[in-house]
């Protein structure tokens, strides 16, 4: 019988995929939310952690950014 | 990028919406014909002249024949138009034939327009009365400094050193669609907001007539008597003194009011008081395309993103500091630099690349304005790719399917999918299926179905 599970198909760059796998790694295993890593660019996720994702990389894009203290 | 665009429609869009008793209202006032028959597109003019002195409907059919088959849809428009703002009026017959009759008071008053050559209700009144003058250029100088001071109350009030007269009610009024206010904090801007303000004067005019004018009903003003005024006064001669005694109290009211906004100057003699059209009130009739670029840039763009606008004007300022780093002000320049943080921050508010990229063309410097391309191409690309820097990982809601029995069944369900656009991904190795969430339904119905 066919299986069916509900998640987020995610398509992004090389060094954007490899940032979520470390973030999954960095989660306790109740909480490691990639279910299948389908190639260098493209995986699928639990549903629920799209949010989640996006506020991580945008923490780590401000990392980046250098503000002159004024 | 929510794609929420400010939209200013044209004075007549307003005009056509009013309901069919106040239009014909409206055509009692010769200047209201002759405006709307000025914004008319070109065949649309054609056809009230032809129809001007016929006063028997004219079959649909025949004016159909009047042009060639292949401008049959401007034909359309054109008639469209017309109908709209009710200067043809719909006729059937007993034979349910269509025929379009012209508008008896619109008929009547261009009529009597054509051949008494149409005058103002109002005389300019004699120098003597009035002594000097502004001259064109202070008139033009005030309009612009009225309007920006109005812009910066609107945008921000603290900022304002002499407000204007508007009531606060008012104000809201204005701000309602640009400003959003979230409880407690200060009010600041929302996306429309920012919109509205990287946009043209004509554009911003526009929007604030517009605003205006819906909101005349709640002071208790027609806007019937409104619009015919705004009108009357977009064919004032520029510059010349109009006395204050032709105005109705109605009149007298929403002069003050555009004293505010720049579109009048008000001045007070020994005995009475006139006002002045400005720039900005004759040119109220025109529609939005024609406006002429007659104000001259003033930012230069360089290769290592610096920016340096030639305005001592606040609002300038304002607007640069959305999405620059704005570093020094100088009594005639604004020195400032495009960093990826202010365009972090322009971004968050919702303003897109495409936006300022075309708000620095339409602004160059005319020293800059003839070079190709206006803003170097390494700034605009630079800023369109922070921008895309933003959105690096698409994410969509799917559902995987997997432990198919027979690889004929995977390869049915992927031609299924595939034809009807929801295939994400498939894997014939591992027999995994990637489909959209909205197509999981009739997959379960075609899985249910083969078994």
């Amino acid at each position: 019988m066919v299986n069916a599970i509900k998640g987020l198909f995610i398509s992004c760059d090389v060094p954007m995929a490899q940032f979520i796998v470390n973030l999954n790694a960095s989660m306790p295993a109740s909480e490691k939310f990639i279910v299948h890593m389908l190639d260098p660019t493209h995986m699928f996720v639990q549903p629920h952690v799209g949010e989640m994702i996006r506020s991580k990389i945008a923490e780590f894009r401000d990392q980046n950014s250098y503000e002159k203290p004024t | 990028m929510p794609q929420v665009m400010v939209v200013a429609r044209n004075f007549m869009d307003m005009v056509a919406a009013l309901p069919a008793a106040k239009l014909d209202m409206l055509y009692d006032s010769a200047f209201i014909c002759e405006a709307v028959l000025r914004s008319f597109p070109p065949l649309a003019k054609k056809y009230a002249l032809q129809m001007l002195y016929v006063s028997a409907p004219m079959p649909a059919a025949a004016m159909e024949e009047w042009v060639l088959d292949e401008y049959a849809s401007k034909h359309k428009v054109a008639i469209d138009r017309l109908l709209q703002l009710r200067v043809f009026v719909e006729v059937r017959d007993r034979r349910k034939e269509v025929s379009y009759k012209m508008n008896d008071k619109f008929q009547g008053n261009m009529q009597k327009y054509l051949v008494d050559g149409g005058s103002l209700p109002r005389e300019p009144i004699s120098s003597s009365v009035t002594g000097r003058l502004p001259t064109l250029t202070e008139l033009e100088n005030y309009a612009l400094e009225q309007w920006e001071c109005f812009l910066l109350q609107l945008i921000n009030s603290s900022q304002v050193e002499r407000g204007t007269s508007f009531s606060s009610s008012m104000m809201k009024t204005f701000q309602r669609g640009l400003l959003s206010s979230r409880d407690g904090d200060a009010p600041k801007l929302s996306e429309n907001g920012f919109q509205f303000l990287l946009m043209e004067t004509n554009a911003q005019l526009w929007y604030i007539m517009r605003e205006y004018i819906s909101s005349a009903e709640e002071r208790g003003v027609d806007p019937t008597e409104l619009i015919s005024f705004l009108l009357e006064l977009s064919f004032h001669t520029l510059g010349a003194a109009y006395s204050f005694n032709t105005l109705t109290d109605v009149q007298r009211i929403a002069i003050r009011d555009l004293a505010e906004l720049g579109l009048v100057k008000v001045q007070q003699g020994r005995k009475d008081s006139w006002f002045i059209p400005t720039k900005l009130a004759t040119n109220l009739s025109s529609s939005l395309s024609d406006s002429s670029a007659s104000k001259e840039g003033i930012v230069v763009v360089e290769t290592n993103f610096r920016l340096y606008a030639y305005s001592a004007s606040r609002l300038h300022c304002e607007i640069l500091r959305l999405f620059s780093r704005v570093e020094y002000q100088l009594p005639n320049l604004i020195v400032g630099a495009i960093t990826k943080e202010s365009l972090y921050g322009a971004f968050d508010n919702g303003i897109t690349a495409e936006q300022i990229i075309s708000f620095l063309k339409q602004n160059a410097h005319p020293r800059v304005a003839d070079k190709i391309p206006v803003v170097p191409e390494n700034v605009t690309d630079q800023i369109r790719l922070w921008e895309t820097d933003r959105n690096r990982v698409d994410m969509v809601l799917s559902h995987v399917y997997e432990d198919f029995p027979s690889k004929d069944m995977f390869e049915q369900c992927c031609d299924l999918a595939r034809d009807n656009g929801f295939l994400l991904w498939e894997d014939s190795k591992k027999m995994r299926l990637i489909v959209r969430v909205e197509f999981h339904q009739e997959m379960r119905e075609f899985l249910r179905r083969q078994r």
